[in-house]
């Protein structure tokens, strides 16, 4: 069997000082040019995977491998490449989005020396590949959503990143930034045969950009193709706000052939099952996390 | 006279290059405040240092002194710098709330320190104090002696040096912090360094500008430096022309008027900021 990209086996972790775990025995194999999206509520741990997947959090228990190594090891020798909610950046910045870009690939280089001609080239080449070549030099403060999102995943590329995890990246993104920024992501597929992991609770946006979805709230409730969810599913979904979505996912399984059926264990006349898959209140990632909405501005 | 206000301007010169320098990424990484808790924390170094010399362990000769109690003051404003960051890393309390409690209890401390020394100093008949309040408070750039020139100039080329060496990984976690980590960049280090340098930086302004205006170096000349251009390069150099141009203003006004020199030059960088302010917010002026 081919190496997977990313491997978890009954992954679980509960962050200090929490009462409940964040996530719980969570078991996916993303293959090697997979695109996954990652669904799920607010507080339902998708951060937190993606976290443990990138080797930012430590303490979980059972076993996560990247591209065959740990996730540290991974990350440090840049095998994957991370998009950050937009928000994180400092828009003040007086930097350009080229130097954006270049700086995830220099800073590591001695300082006494310039950066290297054919580096500086792979940047503009990834630049160019994800549309952003036409505003390079402007000020990454000035950029709207989309093109801040581009230049983000050049920027994740850029060390030459087998795969590319993206984190809500459709937030703040009008309905037909949303689409371009699809077609945007299969490009990059296409040309660069990355691995893709989008962590998100946009579930068009899972819908458009992904190989199969991994719908999770603390734990992995399914692990099938985008056409699983059904418009009864996404109708179902999309009315309910984030508590709705709590019973929603608990209450509903979903199968690969977009079926639902009422969760055996659901006590007689309640729409759930009765666990509590949905966001712990008083939980960090609750509070620092999900909740975060971006800078709100439109795409241009 | 000309060789007092030469010394002065020696002496000052390194700092507000220094200061300015340090402004972008202070003003870009909103620490402004910080610095201000930070630049409070010396009266607690102050106080040290007045002990210190009571009880007779300061070097005899003035140049010597004014460098123990550099040191002494730098470790006092480091150890709040880290202490700052380190209780806000750890989300024990909010960075505001944090930079209050250190800043009060850093004035307090200094403030029993130096009547402390000042007993201790009468019954052992020695100096205590190096430094008289109202320097401490206002600055006292002119009458500085060669040996702050050195200083200064040391100062100037350590913290530009550490900048200068470590300007990548900096920029990019100044830029994003969560990604930089992502990448690999050590945040906790970058985080360490820039405090300690602001925190160096700070007590070289005080010499200029005192305690209490030292903050004004390290955010006035960034802050309008960003409002005049978008790129980093630029803006660090615009930044040191602004200071070195606050400061030479500063200095005329302060000759020709009387005033205290650290008050006239951060008056004459205030002044600045918002005419720049005024001028783009009018359209006069365009981003470079």
């Amino acid at each position: 069997m081919a190496e997977a990209a990313v491997n978890l086996e009954q992954v679980s972790f509960t962050y200090p000082g929490a009462a409940a775990p964040a996530l719980e025995q969570v078991t996916l194999r993303v293959e090697a040019g997979e695109r996954l999206g990652i669904l799920g509520p607010n507080g339902g741990g998708k951060s937190t995977l993606l976290k443990l997947i990138l080797g930012l959090l430590e303490g979980a228990s059972g076993v996560i491998t990247v591209c065959g190594m740990t996730p540290r090891a991974a990350r440090l020798a840049g095998l994957i490449g991370y998009v950050p909610q937009r928000s994180e950046a400092e828009l003040g910045a007086p930097v350009s989005a080229r130097e954006a870009v270049l700086l995830a690939a220099t800073w590591r280089l001695a300082p006494w020396k310039r950066v290297p001609r054919g580096v500086a080239e792979h940047a503009d080449r990834l630049l160019g590949l994800v549309g952003a070549r036409a505003f390079a030099d402007k000020p990454i403060g000035s950029l709207s959503g989309g093109q801040m999102q581009r230049v983000l995943i050049a920027r994740a590329l850029v060390c030459g990143a087998k795969i590319l995890a993206l984190d809500e990246p459709t937030v703040g993104i009008d309905a037909a930034g949303q689409r371009t920024f699809a077609v945007l992501l299969a490009n990059v597929h296409r040309e660069l045969k990355v691995t893709i992991l989008t962590v998100t609770h946009d579930l068009r946006a899972v819908a458009a950009s992904s190989d199969r979805v991994a719908c999770l709230a603390k734990r992995l409730h399914s692990h099938m193709s985008p056409q699983g969810l059904t418009p009864q599913v996404l109708a179902e979904l999309f009315s309910h706000d984030v508590a709705g979505l709590r019973g929603a996912l608990g209450g509903v399984h979903i199968h690969a052939h977009g079926a639902q059926e009422p969760c055996p264990e659901a006590p007689h006349g309640v729409h759930g099952c009765g666990h509590d898959h949905g966001p712990d209140h008083g939980h960090p990632e609750h509070k620092h996390g999900d909740t975060k909405t971006g800078g709100g501005r439109a795409d241009s | 006279m000309r060789e007092m206000y030469l010394s002065a301007l020696l002496a000052a010169l390194p700092v507000v290059v220094t200061c300015g320098v340090l402004s972008v990424p202070v003003v870009v990484k909103r620490l402004g405040f910080v610095g201000q808790g930070v630049s409070h924390a010396a009266f607690g170094g102050v106080g040290v240092a007045a002990l210190v010399g009571a009880f007779g362990l300061m070097p005899a000769t003035e140049w010597n002194a004014a460098l123990a109690q550099m040191c002494i003051i730098v470790a006092f404003c480091g150890a709040a710098a880290l202490g700052i960051a380190a209780v806000s890393d750890r989300r024990a309390m909010p960075v505001d709330t944090a930079i209050g409690v250190f800043l009060v209890a850093s004035m307090a401390v200094g403030a029993v320190l130096v009547q402390v020394s000042r007993g201790v100093a009468e019954q052992r008949g020695h100096p205590g104090m190096v430094q008289s309040w109202e320097s401490i408070l206002f600055g006292s750039v002119i009458g500085a002696g060669w040996g702050e020139v050195v200083i200064s100039a040391a100062v100037c080329c350590i913290v530009l040096g550490t900048l200068w060496w470590w300007r990548r990984p900096l920029t990019f976690w100044a830029l994003d912090e969560e990604s930089a980590r992502a990448f690999g960049v050590p945040g906790g280090r970058m985080k360490t360094i820039l405090m300690l340098l602001l925190a160096v930086a700070v007590v070289a302004a005080m010499k200029l500008a005192g305690v209490i205006l030292a903050t004004a170096l390290l955010v006035l000349p960034g802050a309008t430096a960003l409002k005049l251009t978008v790129r980093l390069r630029r803006a660090v150099v615009l930044a040191c022309v602004l200071g070195i141009g606050g400061l030479l203003a500063g200095l005329v006004l302060s000759i020709e008027t009387d005033w205290q020199t650290g008050p006239s030059v951060v008056l004459v960088l205030t002044v600045l900021f918002f005419a720049v302010t005024l001028a783009k917010s009018r359209g006069v002026l365009g981003a470079a």
